[in-house]
């Protein structure tokens, strides 16, 4: 049982870790991409304020394919990989049932989602 | 952006081949050659410090040497150090910042030139913390797993609240510092150190990478070409480090950044 759960927690771990540094690559060289194509001007644009509200700007900005959404989202993807692993952390521990590791796990969670939030100016 | 990439690339090259970390080189490449704000260049460069961290993972995976446990009981300190430095950070002087730099990166330099590897005086008992926390591992050693146990949690603890601390206003991983409590105060194998140091670090700076965000510091059209280079320079550095002479490179590299460092200084100074 614990063999079987530490081979899903690798293939997840390995799962989370590709995925976002493809996305993250993919979404930086298409947003390079499309400046050198069609000379946007995304050096100029940088985000701020909630993330949330970070977020709804790549989303506005991707579906006119400016190239400014394109490099804010690989460099959120990047941001969030951390955090993707520490939840899949905290859910393999749930499923373990080791208590003391997902209280701290979602301690360590609950700091790095204050960094997130603090910073809005 | 060329010039950018380049520095991202050759970050990832020297970070794996000789352990030093990224934010050493891209931190430096962005406030010295490129003249962006050290704030600026700090916040863009923790993304490169993810990065670092989120390329090289794949490697330990499944090996043992990450000790995932330990890794999180220390990153509670190091993501409050973290938190601290970032929420400061803002409030302490560009001179200050290049003072502290600078001696970081001289230290790394001495560092690079010093014995690591303990792993022949590995703690023989947990230490209590140790055993509450049910921190002692095995990792694998040539298809064997080789069993090890844990010591000196709390002045570790400690160690990784300064190493958040200086990671959140320098921009860096820390990693110099996180291996050397781990190597020495709590005494593991020099292999579970470096890799619990990689999960740990990427944690870290995420924690004052989100407020250098959010507060405005961290232009994409920078940070997206360091990520890329720093991950392209990664993977390449992986396949160099077996044909090139590694131990060599590092000490010359060590020098380097002793000339870097001495320029920061200056800085610091005023001159």
């Amino acid at each position: 049982m614990k063999a079987a759960l530490d081979q899903q927690r690798r293939f997840i771990t390995l799962w989370i870790l590709r995925l976002s540094i493809g996305l993250s690559v993919g979404c930086i060289l298409a947003g390079l991409g499309i400046f050198l194509a069609m000379g946007a001007d995304y050096l100029p644009h940088t985000p701020s304020g909630s993330i949330v509200q970070i977020l709804a700007y790549v989303w506005q900005e991707a579906v006119s394919l400016h190239a400014s959404a394109f490099l804010d989202a690989g460099v959120l993807v990047i941001l969030f990989t951390p955090l993707a692993r520490l939840v899949s952390g905290v859910v393999a521990n749930v499923r373990a049932r080791d208590w003391l590791y997902v209280s701290i796990g979602l301690g360590v969670i609950a700091l790095v989602l204050t960094g997130l939030f603090t910073g809005q100016s | 952006m060329l010039v950018v990439l380049a520095g991202g690339m050759f970050a990832g090259i020297i970070g794996s081949l000789t352990g030093l970390g990224g934010g050493l080189v891209i931190v430096p490449l962005l406030a010295l050659v490129l003249h962006l704000p050290l704030t600026q260049a700090v916040g863009v460069s923790l993304f490169g410090v993810i990065a670092t961290s989120t390329g090289a993972a794949p490697r330990f995976v499944g090996t043992g040497y990450s000790n995932v446990r330990l890794g999180l009981i220390l990153q509670v300190a190091a993501s409050s150090g973290a938190l601290l430095g970032a929420l400061i950070s803002h409030w302490v002087p560009s001179r200050a910042l290049f003072l502290v730099f600078g001696l970081v990166m001289l230290y790394s330099a001495v560092m690079s030139f010093l014995p690591t590897a303990h792993d022949s005086a590995g703690a023989t008992e947990d230490s209590p913390l140790a055993a509450r926390f049910r921190l002692a591992s095995r990792y694998k050693k040539e298809g064997e797993w080789v069993e090890y146990r844990v010591v000196g949690v709390a002045p570790a603890f400690g160690i990784m609240v300064g190493a958040g601390l200086l990671s959140a206003l320098l921009g860096i991983g820390s990693g110099v510092f996180k291996v050397l409590a781990m190597d020495r105060l709590m005494r593991l194998p020099f292999k579970v150190s470096t890799a619990t140091s990689n999960f740990m670090i990427g944690m870290t700076a995420a924690t004052s990478a989100g407020y250098y965000l959010s507060h405005g510091d961290v232009s994409p059209g920078v940070a997206g070409p360091v990520i890329v280079g720093v991950l392209a320079g990664a993977h390449i550095g992986g396949h160099w480090m077996t044909v090139l002479p590694v131990k060599t490179l590092r000490r010359v590299f060590a020098v380097v950044l002793s000339f870097v460092a001495l320029d920061m200084l200056l800085k610091g100074f005023g001159i």
